[in-house]
């Protein structure tokens, strides 16, 4: 499964990327994870993703985020605020596996 | 307190935040920071063309005898910023109305050319005035980009271009579609320029000049840092948010900080560039976390404290602290938002005073945010080693302002761990 991580410019989510990672290894789960800036959304969604996950301190963009989404027809969903640290990988693969209906 | 802070998250930093989304103030934001690299970049060369060394040394008596040569670089990526700054305010914005990107860049370049005017000199033919293409320019740039966009669009909506049958190839007939919107453009700034005899830069310069007067006291520097923190406290990416509309004014600063030393001059003018945010204020990332996380590291009780302070140590030095802002977690949390907001407004206060009365030299380079801040400070402000000192000062602030809270929160932390015999608190 890949996953898209939007925030800021990328940098703070790389962190939780790993936690993702991490967890989805432990449950047995394939992973691809990437993080990318909000401005770089659009050209990454024509490359093919399962799912856009939104970091919290960037959700006042969810509205664009969500449109450009729409428009590759992927799933979107924003990252719990609870979840966006290096020690939330549960909460947030759980938050996968929901917002992909696993 | 619970409820006074989520009646403020719905009805004052969320509707705030959201208005920074405004397509306009958004393009202006990517298309700013579209062109930091070629800042950060071209700053550097100030460092090489005035090192810091002994003036006697020999590296530094080879930069004195060929400034000019090594400022080259600077001058065709820094000092015309706003050429930069209007390609990407053009981009962006057609971007974000499904037009064309790259018309809406080439038009907005054209029509910030067209607010200079080329001098004939002898010897070397038409000369364009590279003044107005920097600092000084930003604004105009800014205006002209979006004037052009709009331009286009307006083309676009009112069906008023020039129509090609299918069978012309795409970009054959893209190129035509630009046409009109096109010579509009240059007729209208042509108009304004040359017709006119107008000086948009001057118009624009006395327009925005108490802006950028007042952005450079220390009112202007309180609130931003205070506007920053209040809006991470939701858990809103408050320098995103801010820095839409600060970042313009910051660049104006830090190029002509540079500008100053690139000429030889001992006067360095502004105070406030982003530069000094970024790393007098920010050390550790927003709210100068840095500081809190070696108050976790040392004095932590509860498990939880303890693991997150070692996961959250590395990124902290290269200024990432969404682990800290969204792990404590500081974002909504009455205890925590406390210091948070307090701590930058004491070192902000600290560092715009001691760079007032020259104790550390105003910042003018621009190094990439995610140095250490010992580092950063002390290339921002061209290797003046007072700048590490004031760094590990406003740490050492920042430590004992975050520290009895922190320990508040840890105890409240250590005690839910006991009664619940977990390991981790539960979201």
């Amino acid at each position: 499964m890949k996953v898209l991580f939007v925030c800021s410019g990328g940098m703070s989510s790389a962190i939780v990327v790993q936690a993702l990672k991490k967890e989805g290894e432990k449950q047995g789960l394939e992973l691809e994870v990437l993080a990318v800036g909000t401005s770089d959304i659009e050209s990454e969604l024509k490359k093919g993703w399962d799912l856009v996950m939104v970091a919290p301190q960037v959700r006042h963009r969810m509205e664009s985020i969500q449109k450009a989404a729409d428009k590759a027809s992927v799933p979107c969903g924003a990252i719990p605020p609870q979840a966006y640290t290096p020690l939330g990988g549960p909460i947030l693969l759980n938050t996968v596996k929901q917002l992909m209906g696993i | 307190m619970n409820g006074f802070i989520s009646f403020l998250d719905k009805n004052l930093s969320g509707p705030m935040a959201r208005l920074s989304e405004q397509r306009h103030l958004r393009a202006i934001r990517d298309g700013v920071i579209s062109a930091l690299p070629f800042i950060i970049v071209g700053s550097f060369f100030l460092i090489v063309a005035f090192p810091p060394l002994p003036e006697d040394s020999l590296i530094s008596q080879w930069a004195a005898k060929h400034a000019n040569e090594i400022l080259i670089p600077y001058r065709l990526t820094m000092f015309i910023m706003s050429l930069y700054i209007a390609f990407g305010v053009g981009y962006n914005l057609a971007k974000s109305y499904d037009l064309d990107p790259l018309s809406g860049a080439q038009t907005a370049v054209a029509a910030l050319l067209l607010t200079i005017t080329p001098q004939m000199i002898e010897d070397l033919g038409f000369v364009l005035p590279m003044n107005n293409l920097g600092g000084h320019g930003l604004f105009v740039a800014m205006l002209v980009s979006i004037l052009s966009v709009e331009v286009l669009r307006l083309c676009k909506g009112s069906k008023i271009t020039i129509k090609m049958p299918e069978q012309v190839p795409a970009s054959v007939s893209r190129s035509f579609e630009a046409l009109i919107p096109v010579a509009l453009v240059v007729l209208l700034m042509s108009l304004i320029t040359v017709g006119f005899e107008i000086d948009l830069h001057q118009v624009v310069d006395k327009a925005v000049s108490p802006l950028v007067t007042a952005g450079d006291s220390i009112f202007g520097v309180w609130i931003p840092v205070f506007l920053i923190t209040f809006f991470w406290s939701f858990g809103i990416h408050g320098v995103s948010v801010v820095g839409t509309v600060a970042r313009p004014v910051w660049e104006v600063y830090l190029f002509n900080n540079a500008d100053a030393v690139a000429s030889g001059s001992s006067h360095i003018p502004h105070i406030a560039p982003e530069t000094l945010y970024q790393w007098f204020i920010w050390i550790g990332g927003s709210g100068a976390t840095l500081g809190l996380v070696l108050a976790m590291l040392l004095f932590s009780k509860s498990k939880y404290s303890k693991t997150l302070s070692r996961a959250c140590l590395v990124p902290g030095i290269f200024n990432i602290n969404e682990p800290v802002i969204f792990g404590v977690p500081i974002v909504l949390n009455p205890i925590m938002i406390v210091p948070f907001v307090i701590t930058p407004l004491i070192t902000a206060t600290l560092s715009y005073f001691a760079t007032a009365a020259g104790l550390v030299t105003p910042t003018y380079i621009q190094p990439p945010w995610t140095l250490p801040a010992p580092i950063g400070a002390y290339l921002a402000t061209g290797g003046d080693w007072r700048a590490i000192v004031l760094v590990l000062l406003n740490i050492a602030i920042s430590f004992f302002i975050y520290l009895p809270f922190f320990k508040i929160y840890d105890r409240n932390m250590a005690e839910m761990e006991t009664d619940k015999g977990s390991d981790l608190p539960s979201a």
